[in-house]
């Protein structure tokens, strides 16, 4: 067995470095001493012929006492060891977003907007995600609009249908103890009274309004239809609310 | 910086608050309301214009498309944020702790080392020098 052990790896040197890469090891004896000169000089590739700059030091794999020993990197001033947060000037911001709770909601973030802003808006189409992936024909300039043109926006007499209605309703508006009202003009939805302090009062008065405003409506209707004096609304539909 | 936000909010709200308006006008409308909403029209249009212009002074303004997602969910963008903090903070926090970490380590090393190979040790330090503290 020794034989075998010393044929195999007391071979020649041409076929000892195809054993020792083949096993995936190093050599097993130790590297041989290095001669004297070459150990004080640090080791440095010899100048080739034509070269005239100064003999570059080989960052890689130097011939020290220590195998593989490398330059160590340039240290960087700015690390994760440092408190980035201060470094950066953003106590302030920290403080005000983390320090503080921030409301879930985009209507808390945007209070004065109309309509009903906390559904996804994939729900009605009204999505950025939708305005990025396919963006609207651009380029063109505005030009107002000329009277021409303008009478493709007359409208008929009367109410909206009923399918349309609902991108009129406004979120319940919340109370808040400092009663700021602002006055806006002719609100579709019924505003905010004085008397409406209690929330099941408002919602009962919100529940009812609409159906009561459709009530009375038809009503009137069936009023105007059976009068005599009622002058007779131009042929079509009288309550449609379409363009011509 | 701000005061282009500010010229380009008040030209958005004034641009909602007309559309606004027009949806009243719309939702029950009257032949005498015709004027008024061809006057809203050309409204709209001038806003427009306004918001176009504003562009250009806000080319170089970038959003990351995160923020659009918590919009698109119905979501304050400002959680965004918060939770951009509190990943950079957590991040940091554990980059400081892998450092103090490794560090501790290094000098337990060098020490162990040094009384194992006192020799090989003194040709290191000689080569790299003494290692400042980090």
């Amino acid at each position: 067995m020794t034989e075998i052990f010393s044929t195999l790896f007391g071979q020649t040197d041409a076929q000892a470095p195809q054993g020792s890469t083949a096993l995936g090891f190093g050599p097993g004896k130790p590297p041989p001493p290095l001669p004297q000169t070459q150990s004080s000089v640090p080791a440095q590739i010899p100048p080739q012929h034509g070269d005239e700059g100064p003999p570059v030091r080989k960052p890689g794999v130097m011939n020290e006492p220590f195998y593989l020993l490398r330059e160590l990197p340039v240290g960087n001033d700015l690390t994760g060891n440092t408190n980035l947060i201060t470094h950066y000037n953003l106590e302030h911001a920290y403080n005000k977003f983390c320090g503080k709770k921030v409301k879930e909601k985009l209507s808390n973030f945007l209070p004065e907007l109309p309509g009903m802003i906390d559904c996804p808006g994939v729900q009605d189409g009204s999505s950025l995600r939708s305005l990025i992936e396919k963006p609207p024909v651009c380029g063109n300039s505005f030009s107002p609009l000329t009277g021409a043109l303008l009478t493709g926006f007359r409208l008929h007499t009367g109410p909206l249908p009923e399918q349309y209605r609902l991108m009129h309703i406004q979120p319940p508006k919340k109370k808040s103890k400092h009663k700021h009202r602002h006055h806006r003009p002719q609100d579709p939805m019924p505003p905010e009274t004085p008397s409406d302090s209690d929330p099941k009062k408002k919602k009962k008065k919100r529940d009812d309004d609409p159906e009561r405003k459709k009530k009375k409506k038809d009503k009137k209707k069936k009023k105007n239809r059976h009068s005599p004096d009622h002058p007779g609304i131009t042929g079509t539909q009288p309550n449609s609310n379409s363009l011509r | 910086m701000a005061e282009k936000f500010d010229n380009l909010e008040e030209h958005l709200e004034k641009f909602i608050e007309n559309i606004r308006q027009m949806g009243i006008i719309v939702s029950d409308f009257q032949p005498s309301s015709q004027t008024g909403l061809n006057q809203k029209l050309n409204f709209m249009i001038t806003g427009l214009q306004d918001i176009e212009k504003c562009r250009q002074q806000l080319h170089d303004i970038h959003v990351p498309l995160e923020a659009f997602e918590y919009i698109d969910q119905g979501r304050n963008p400002q959680l965004y944020t918060k939770e951009c903090l509190e990943r950079a903070l957590a991040k940091n926090e554990q980059v400081k702790g892998k450092i103090d970490t490794i560090t501790k380590f290094k000098s337990l090393l060098i020490t162990e080392l040094g009384k194992v190979f006192p020799e090989e040790m003194a040709k290191y330090k000689a080569i790299h020098g003494d290692d400042p503290p980090s």
